[in-house]
């Protein structure tokens, strides 16, 4: 176990490896040209921020923002490469949208950052050596704070399931038909020949928003 | 033992136990396919791992087109230091562990989602077919069974009331988990072999794809990628054995015998389980995890914690 109140040097030599790290393959995800590896090296920049927590002695935190960050790193890898036009991650591409707006906006955001850590006032409380910090912040997330953070993951959930709701209405053979599926394409898209067993479609509905000949390219 | 030779002493332990749990698994394998077989059990079962592990030292490492060459190589690295971290926070006995720290189960999470990332890299970076359907494949069924495992092991976290595996040893005191809590073990075995990639769940380097993520590599790369993933098939069963067989407890003999003891059961009924039962098919066992296990895994934490109640 750490000793917070008085860091060695391997802790301070430690600190700055991590931060380095953290920071070189944050900038590295924007310089790269593939949506896998931007997605892992923006994990391998979390991982070293949870490095930097359990220096700090958070023991649990630390270890959690290890976990919590690979396996949303390793979703958000599935999805980026399911809804962007670049099958399986491999094809180089540009990993930017408006580029000029993001850097003007990051450099705000940097400065801000700079303006906090110079002269912001940070409270001085080194934790006391055994001090039961898992179960406190145990108590602290299932006592007071319960609503907010159940709140919060109920409206995580629900904005995850309903992404996919919506976002699969396009499924193996195209564009779904109503709510009954998506249904094979035609043998002949010219003669409008079906596979066998296959009734094709007679209704002419147009009303549910979703234009395109089914078979065409990503919204 | 002074602090700095128990420095050195950690990691070497550590990687020999793993070195041998991966032999252990290379003959067990060999055995029970003769076994199976009929083919009768030789002196090859012991020589034959070692020949191969020679063989692949040996061997030139191929080369494919384009590959991501770092990803590419340090993907067997990290999966077998994800081994060994997870072997690390393991108690061999009431007194003596490598690193039995306060958020055990987190870490040992930790270890189990950062394998699968190592997994996908390893298939992913080859840039080649076969390993490219197979890194998917996988990745589809890893995020599947990963939350099985956080719930069995929190369920048998709840007992102790603790994440620290020493704790949860010491919980099991008169009555092991794997009776408390029937469901844990099973559940807990499907993950062992999707993060090992072995048996019934090998998705990752079936031999329906020649080899998935291993298709194109051979040699050294080859060989630390199989060493590994029956290290990290070595370090969930002595997982098991820890949580769900009472670890360290038992008669007569010290603690670190029962330790490995187990560990060897739970490692023979995994191995056997890849010449007894068929693989999956990707998209069933995804259903079959979301629809079936994950609420089996929900009503294992929940008796869980109503018994705390």
């Amino acid at each position: 176990m750490i000793d917070v109140s008085s860091p060695s040097v391997f802790v301070h030599v430690s600190f700055w490896v991590f931060a380095a790290a953290a920071v070189l393959s944050g900038w590295r995800v924007f310089r790269t040209d593939s949506m896998v590896r931007a997605t892992f090296l923006l994990l391998v920049s979390f991982l070293n921020v949870g490095a930097i927590l359990l220096l700090l002695g958070g023991a649990y935190l630390g270890v959690a923002l290890l976990f919590m960050m690979t396996v949303e790193m390793t979703v958000m890898a599935i999805f980026m490469v399911a809804f962007m036009m670049n099958p399986a991650g491999l094809n180089p591409m540009v990993m930017v949208h408006q580029p000029r707006l993001a850097a003007a906006a990051g450099w705000v955001l940097f400065g801000g950052g700079i303006v906090v850590a110079v002269w912001g006032r940070f409270p001085d409380r080194p934790l006391e050596p055994g001090r039961p910090v898992i179960v406190e912040l145990g108590t602290e997330l299932m006592g007071r704070s319960m609503l907010i953070f159940e709140s919060a993951a109920v409206a995580l959930v629900a904005t995850m399931i309903g992404s996919v709701v919506l976002s699969s209405r396009r499924s193996r053979y195209g564009e779904a038909a109503g709510d009954d599926g998506s249904l094979p394409p035609p043998l002949d898209p010219v003669l409008g020949t079906y596979p066998t067993g296959v009734v094709p479609e007679t209704s002419t509905d147009g009303g549910d928003g979703h234009g395109g000949d089914g078979h065409g390219g990503m919204h | 033992m002074t602090a700095q030779a128990e420095v050195w002493a950690a990691p070497l332990l550590t990687a020999g136990v793993l070195a041998a749990g991966a032999y252990v698994v290379a003959v067990l394998d060999a055995a029970v396919a003769a076994a199976v077989s009929g083919a009768g059990i030789g002196r090859s079962v012991l020589a034959g791992p070692l020949r191969r592990a020679a063989l692949l030292v040996v061997q030139q490492p191929s080369a494919t087109e384009r590959p991501d060459a770092a990803s590419w190589a340090l993907a067997p690295a990290l999966y077998a230091g994800l081994a060994a971290a997870g072997l690390a926070v393991i108690p061999w006995s009431a007194s003596f562990s490598v690193a039995d720290v306060e958020a055990g189960i987190v870490l040992w999470g930790t270890v189990e989602s950062l394998a699968i990332v190592a997994i996908f890299l390893h298939g992913w970076s080859a840039n080649t077919h076969q390993s490219l359907l197979a890194a998917y494949r996988f990745l589809a069924a890893g995020l599947s069974y990963l939350l099985l495992s956080m719930f069995v092991l929190i369920a048998a976290a709840i007992p102790a009331e603790s994440l620290q595996l020493s704790r949860i040893v010491e919980s099991q005191h008169g009555l092991w988990n794997v009776v408390r809590q029937p469901l844990g073990l099973p559940l807990f075995a499907v993950v062992a072999l999707g993060s090992s990639t072995w048996g019934p769940l090998n998705l990752a380097d079936g031999d329906d794809l020649s080899g998935g993520t291993t298709a194109d590599v051979s040699g050294r790369p080859r060989l630390v990628w199989s060493g590994a993933r029956a290290a990290m098939l070595t370090s969930f069963s002595a997982m098991a054995a820890t949580v769900f067989l009472g670890g360290w407890q038992g008669p007569v003999l010290p603690g670190p015998a029962w330790v490995v003891l187990k560990t060897l059961v739970v490692l023979a009924a995994l191995v056997a389980s890849g010449h007894l039962f068929a693989r999956v098919r990707t998209e069933r066992f995804v259903t079959v995890c979301w629809l079936v296990l994950l609420p089996l895994a929900f009503l294992d934490l929940v008796i869980a914690g109503v018994e705390a109640l």
